[in-house]
């Protein structure tokens, strides 16, 4: 049977290949995606102190090391049972949201988005961030790095480093935020949310104005029905930071909601012979 | 004149390094000038057989980061090693382990055990792990080995400088461009950071006694943290003894101690030992001569897990790499 390798996948945090096996008209009879890497977060957090865990999940991921960190942050307050201070949870709640918002300025305009902006059709060399930089001019490059470093600003003020932030304590956070510091928080914001809107623009210009583009995006070759799980509100509303899990299935109905101390009576991990994850 | 090729790359790590590239901010467009990057799967979509087609030599630097776990990790840095002018040990993890490190605690059997079946989540009744080979019904997958041992990059190929910290602050990322950019390099081998310990830069130097004297030890969540004073003097450990500066003091700033990740001082092979002796010589150092056998047992057992403290980011460039 032919085969595709791709080796290694691009644009996102984290190894892996696909295999593509191909039948006889060449068309695909079987894909799998094989992560050749673990580096057994599982095992070796074992023995560590429990307050050292926002120090050490983190590297799960580098890219949003910040969403590790406030995981395990909020299962030291359950461990400990200490409800954090208002100004705490106000604290956490508000890096994590500049986190939301850089983190997706990263993934549409450096990881996925050059699919979209320089377009499907691209060579390989041009579908990147430089490929993005080409298409929409070096004076929105300027701006989307300006948003970021600002935002990625508001992280570091509160969790000293932005690449793994340090500040989680059970109940609390490390230092408090200054007046000064609060003022540039509230400019940042009013930036980013200029921003948000500039970027959609770009969206709807450059990708949703596209036929060819929207043809593939609502076609059926990149389709994929699926469940999606979310944080929620006590109005279902999506809070990045606190509420509870809520499973929609792939017409958007609700399967199931419960509290993150839940999660063993709803999730299940599988283990594939060829794929260490 | 052809721009200097330039290759990154990850290994046993988290992506925070590529991370740390990007937030060169408005200096990664000028990199990006001077440069073409050739590999960097974060942001590229260049594939092995790319890499694999270059000439010997032909990429002028590559940046490497992570640890070495896997068996495609070290063919991959081999690959690179051959077809690059420089290598550059990227980060915590391709210098001295960092956090990914922690698994020489194991092997790969206790390691396999854990993740695949005795985590709460894994639903697994056929008892099924990852295999270097499975045949499925359309052909052959494979998989790297999964190594015993984890190494650190210069364990697996000759290195030529070192980038340190989880991740490295963006200075010390702009002078290395710059340097390699300028070829005013400095020996090979070097740490491309001050050489000068934590502790000297740190902000809190100041209200470091001169004479320290640890009575309790405290964990961090234990105490109101002083965000002025030196974090011994308030009995939490912190590794700034031990720890290279350069990292812009920012777990410091943030108010919570450092725990190592920029590797030891020039002329300093194991960062835990030195930490270990330089903080036990502190424990009870007034009033020693009353101590009885029981109080220092107490005080000494005020460090819970003190081999993945010390070690915390180090503990595959241990001397005797591997805790039997």
């Amino acid at each position: 049977m032919r085969k595709i390798t791709i080796d290694p996948i691009t644009r996102l945090e984290g190894h892996g290949k696909i295999e593509i096996f191909l039948n006889d008209e060449g068309n695909c009879e079987r894909a799998y995606l094989q992560i050749p890497e673990l580096r057994g977060f599982e095992k070796f957090s074992e023995g560590r102190p429990a307050e050292e865990m926002p120090r050490i999940t983190p590297r799960i991921c580098g890219v949003c090391p910040t969403a590790h960190h406030m995981a395990s942050t909020k299962a030291l307050d359950d461990l400990w049972k200490v409800e954090p201070t208002s100004a705490a949870k106000k604290i956490r709640e508000l890096m994590y949201n500049a986190f939301m918002a850089e983190d997706h300025t990263l993934h549409f305009f450096f990881l996925g988005g050059p699919d979209f902006v320089v377009g499907p059709q691209a060579p390989a060399a041009e579908r990147n961030i430089l490929g993005v930089i080409g298409k929409v001019g070096l004076e929105v490059a300027g701006k989307v790095i300006e948003h970021r470093k600002r935002l990625r600003s508001v992280i570091e003020t509160i969790g000293g480093k932005v690449i793994h932030p340090v500040c989680g304590l059970p109940g609390g956070v490390s230092k408090p935020v200054t007046e000064d510091e609060k003022k540039v928080f509230i400019e940042t914001a009013e930036y980013a949310v200029d921003f948000s809107k500039f970027a959609l623009e770009i969206f709807d210009n450059i990708v949703l104005k596209n036929k060819e583009y929207v043809d593939l995006i609502l076609g059926d070759v990149y389709k994929h029905r699926t469940y999606y799980m979310g944080l929620v509100d006590e109005n279902n509303k999506v809070n990045f930071y606190d509420g509870q899990l809520r499973v929609v299935d792939p017409d958007g109905k609700e399967f199931a909601k419960f509290k993150a101390q839940e999660y063993l009576d709803h999730i299940r991990e599988r283990v594939e012979p060829w794929s260490y994850m | 004149m052809a721009k200097p090729k330039v290759a990154f790359y990850w290994c046993a790590s988290c992506g925070g390094c590529e991370e740390a590239v990007v937030d060169l901010k408005e200096d990664i467009l000028k990199v990006t000038d001077a440069v073409d990057i050739v590999f960097w799967p974060v942001a590229l979509d260049f594939k092995k057989k790319d890499v694999e087609a270059l000439g010997d030599g032909e990429i002028a630097v590559s940046f490497i980061n992570g640890a070495v776990r896997t068996e495609e990790q070290e063919e991959m840095v081999k690959l690179l090693r051959t077809k690059s002018g420089l290598v550059v040990a990227f980060g915590s993890c391709a210098h001295i382990g960092g956090i990914p490190g922690l698994g020489n605690f194991w092997t790969k059997d206790t390691i396999f055990q854990r993740v695949y079946k005795e985590v709460p989540s894994v639903e697994n009744p056929e008892g099924t792990i990852p295999e270097e080979k499975t045949t499925v019904d359309v052909g052959e997958l494979t998989l790297p080995e999964f190594y015993d041992t984890v190494k650190t990059l210069d364990q697996t190929i000759p290195v030529d400088y070192y980038l340190p910290g989880c991740a490295p602050p963006p200075d010390l990322i702009m002078n290395a461009v710059n340097a390699i950019l300028t070829g005013e390099l400095p020996e090979k081998g070097a740490v491309l950071a001050p050489d000068k310990s934590l502790c000297d830069t740190c902000p809190r130097n100041e209200t470091k006694p001169e004479k320290l004297s640890i009575k309790e030890i405290k964990r961090p969540h234990e105490i109101k943290l002083d965000p002025e004073k030196c974090f011994l003097e308030q009995g939490i450990i912190c590794l700034g003894l031990a720890t290279r500066s350069g990292c812009g003091e920012r777990c410091i700033k943030a108010n919570m101690p450092c725990r190592g990740c920029f590797g030891p001082v020039d002329g300093v092979i194991d960062q835990g030992a030195k930490a270990l002796s330089a903080i036990v010589s502190l424990l009870g150092l007034e009033g020693e001569e009353k101590m009885t056998e029981e109080d220092v047992e107490k005080l000494v057992n005020g460090i819970v897990d003190p081999a993945g403290t010390f070690y915390r980011f180090s503990l595959p460039s241990l001397l005797r790499r591997r805790i039997e």
